[in-house]
């Protein structure tokens, strides 16, 4: 034989020391922190955004004018994917190279504003005088602000005509219906569609949930943890079962399969299904993939009376910058340029959601694609809706919505009952909390 | 050629003055130099992304680091909160499930795959090169995509199967129950790197002793039973310690088929993937470091326990 035991025993043993060490891979991260500080007010601002190719063209060209207008400034752009983004914006920060200027989420901001690693854009004078009214404090965590929303979003129920006009339904009056409502006429769609078909996709997932909460006068999240109760939950959770009990709802493999599609393969986009809970900036994005045009609608509310249904407008991203940053007004003054210039507003046009700045929606409304005026219009019809800005997720609280779709499908695929997956999931969420 | 000679012939010689041995001394010592020279990009690799980062994860590991924060000393505080971490014991459980299953039927079909192609047949190179090509695609983005919507509610092995005349309506990788055994089948599928291994192994073995069993009347059974195991026996072990291994760590396939959520409801929640987000999802970079530990153990404990039954069935040939 040609493999000796001294030979076999180094050759497995180095394979098994590699092994070992194999577990975690740090990636390094190509983020400058920003050049010297400079006397004459010039300053390199790195900037990291993620997107897709439309957003990438308009951020560059945006960047361009910015630089055109400020010679002093340069700008190094980093674009992204979302997946990688947070990955290797939190190895940038931790190896202190965080870029200047950072596109935001909700689900991220609390992790690294209450840890410091975000400037206060108000101490530096970032200008929102002109925003409209609750869409600054998406980004204000315990009195400083750590994000510019860069685009409303608010959430929605997309519905496709074609299949209520299918099963000979009528389009339901949003201003009026209930949660229950709302499952009866997916009952309805589901059985008059017939097999394959049904009459929504799961809307039980945390942003509806919120909602939920709200028009019972609790919250998801307060500064302090979670704001609700199990017992607030629960009924949540037997909602959920007795939509997908009647057929409204699909069974418990299609809701999870469901859950891992992509936007352009979703049940609702490729017509399988009637009603979907969606945020307003992917109403462009679904009726491109889908090629039809869906109703946009109001969420159910618990007394059959949308003014009271606590809509919120919520911030589709944010302009952050980094604490660490060595030129915090050049980067600040970008940010107010972003958010607030016309010659920004025709190069990002509501790309990334409607735009804040009341002046500059105006200025682009009529350059908008007509879904995107759709929404614009949308937005502008629920103001007399909204209830207060709901704070952004603390630490921790981000993963909330996974680890209630885990306990849903616990309890669909009959593992546990109702009441059992909401005290699993509170107790979960609260201990994942980090506050 | 001749320097090479006369240096070798000077190390040979003995250094009798003190002026030789000087010499000699520093002959060795640039001789030495020449060697840590060729030597020293493996050992900055080494220094620089093997074991600073080990030392640093193990350091990590007593701490609470968020990634964003400078780390704070908490002991064994990571350590103790994974004795109670039901998602952690959940994500062993999958993880066991899927190397005591996988691995052994893995290795079996690679040996089934290997014999078959050791028969000497025509276009040898072509369906080695056919049955190795899962192993590279295997471990893809591209097929485990593919793979989600083989076995999707409405995808094409469900319509087999109703083609087949069943009622086929299983969400194979969507119900919890099954998703796991389509990630198991996924590995089982990419037997390749070991299939090449006992091919090898399996060329090796002198035909004499095969020539002397036919000669006595061996069926084909106990010829693979009496010759070829025991002789294949340390190929058989390292492509057990090596896909041990392995499996333990594998990351994309699970975080592709569940879109990196280990869904549905945990049962592809591989102990990486857990980890992972652990310390990418959920910016705890000291408990994942100390998860990282928890799997160097594992991982160690269990090659050191392979090492130690293969007394018992590893026939060396030497």
């Amino acid at each position: 034989m040609a493999v000796n035991r001294r030979q076999f025993l180094t050759a497995a043993g180095g394979l098994a020391a590699v092994a070992g060490s194999g577990g975690l891979a740090a990636c390094g991260g190509s983020g400058s922190g920003g050049g010297g500080g400079n006397a004459d007010g010039s300053a390199e601002l790195a900037f990291a955004w993620w997107g897709n190719e439309v957003r990438n063209a308009n951020t560059t060209a945006a960047i361009d004018a910015y630089t055109a207008a400020n010679p002093n400034v340069t700008i190094s752009p980093q674009p992204g994917e979302w997946a990688s983004y947070w990955d290797k914006l939190a190895t940038q920060t931790a190896g202190n190279t965080a870029p200047d200027i950072i596109q935001m989420d909700m689900a991220y901001i609390s992790e690294y504003g209450t840890r410091g690693a975000l400037l206060d854009l108000e101490e530096y004078g970032v200008d929102v005088s002109k925003f409209a009214e609750g869409t600054v404090d998406s980004g204000r965590i315990e009195g400083k602000l750590y994000g510019v929303n860069a685009g409303i979003n608010t959430p929605t129920i997309l519905a496709n005509p074609e299949l209520y006009e299918e099963a000979g339904v009528d389009m339901p009056d949003d201003t009026t219906w209930t949660w229950e409502e709302y499952g009866a006429i997916a009952e309805e769609l589901s059985a008059k569609l017939g097999s394959g078909s049904f009459g929504s996709d799961s809307i039980f997932n945390d942003v509806l949930l919120s909602a939920y909460l709200r028009q019972q006068g609790k919250e998801l999240f307060t500064p302090e943890g979670l704001g609700f109760a199990v017992e607030d939950v629960i009924p949540w959770f037997e909602l959920m079962k007795s939509f997908v009990d009647s057929g409204a709802l699909p069974d418990a493999a299609r809701i999870s399969e469901g859950a891992t599609k992509p936007l352009d393969q979703g049940d609702f986009v490729v017509g399988n299904s009637a009603m979907a809970q969606y945020w307003s900036n992917q109403v462009e994005a679904v009726n491109k993939s889908s090629g039809k045009t869906m109703a946009i609608l109001r969420y159910p509310s618990t007394t059959g009376q949308a003014t009271d249904r606590q809509a919120w407008y919520k911030a589709s991203m944010l302009w952050s910058a980094s604490a660490r940053t060595r030129h915090p007004e050049a980067a600040v003054a970008l940010i107010s340029w972003w958010v607030n210039s016309p010659e920004s507003a025709d190069a990002n046009l509501a790309e990334r959601g409607i735009p804040a700045n009341l002046e500059i929606r105006e200025r682009i409304t009529p350059e908008l694609s007509e879904d995107q005026q759709a929404v614009a219009t949308f937005i502008a019809d629920i103001e007399p809706e909204l209830g207060t800005t709901p704070i952004a997720p603390p630490p921790g609280g981000g993963e909330l919505g996974d680890i209630m779709q885990r306990y849903q499908l616990d309890m669909l695929f009959g593992r546990t009952a109702p009441a059992d997956a909401a005290n699993g999931f509170y107790t979960e969420a609260t201990s994942n909390l980090k506050v | 050629m001749s320097a090479l000679f006369e240096l070798t012939s000077l190390k040979g010689s003995r250094a009798r003055t003190p002026e030789e041995k000087a010499a000699r001394r520093k002959e060795a010592g640039r001789d030495n130099l020449a060697g840590y020279l060729f030597l020293l990009p493996w050992l900055v690799g080494l220094v620089v992304i093997t074991i600073g980062p080990l030392i640093a994860s193990l350091y990590l590991s007593f701490t609470d680091y968020s990634l964003i924060q400078a780390p704070e000393w908490t002991g064994l505080e990571n350590y103790v909160r994974m004795l109670e971490d039901p998602r952690l014991h959940n994500a062993l459980r999958v993880t066991f499930i899927y190397v005591v299953v996988g691995t052994p039927l893995q290795l079996v079909v690679a040996l089934g795959i290997a014999l078959l192609l050791n028969e000497g047949m025509k276009g040898l190179a072509f369906y080695r090169s056919i049955f190795y090509l899962p192993s590279l695609l295997g471990g893809s983005v591209a097929i485990a995509l593919l793979w989600r919507q083989l076995f999707g509610t409405d995808g094409l092995v469900n319509q087999l199967l109703r083609l087949l005349g069943v009622d086929a309506t299983i969400g194979w990788v969507s119900d919890p129950s099954y998703a796991l055994w389509t990630i198991i089948l996924l590995h089982v599928w990419t037997f390749g790197s070991p299939m090449v291994i006992f091919l090898a192994g399996l060329r090796q073995i002198p035909a004499m002793y095969y020539e002397a069993a036919a000669v006595d009347g061996a069926t084909r059974w106990s010829r693979f039973i009496r010759i070829t195991l025991p002789l294949l026996s340390p190929i058989i072990f390292f492509n057990l310690v090596l896909q041990v291994i392995g499996a333990f760590q594998s990351f994309t396939q699970a975080f592709v088929v569940s879109n990196g959520t280990g869904g549905p409801s945990d049962s592809t929640m591989f102990y990486t993937l857990y980890l992972y987000d652990r310390g990418f999802g959920n910016f705890e970079m000291g408990y994942a470091a100390a998860m990282a530990w928890l799997l160097v153990v594992i991982v160690g404990a269990l090659t050191a326990v392979n090492f130690l039954l293969s007394r018992f069935w590893v026939f060396y040939d030497d």
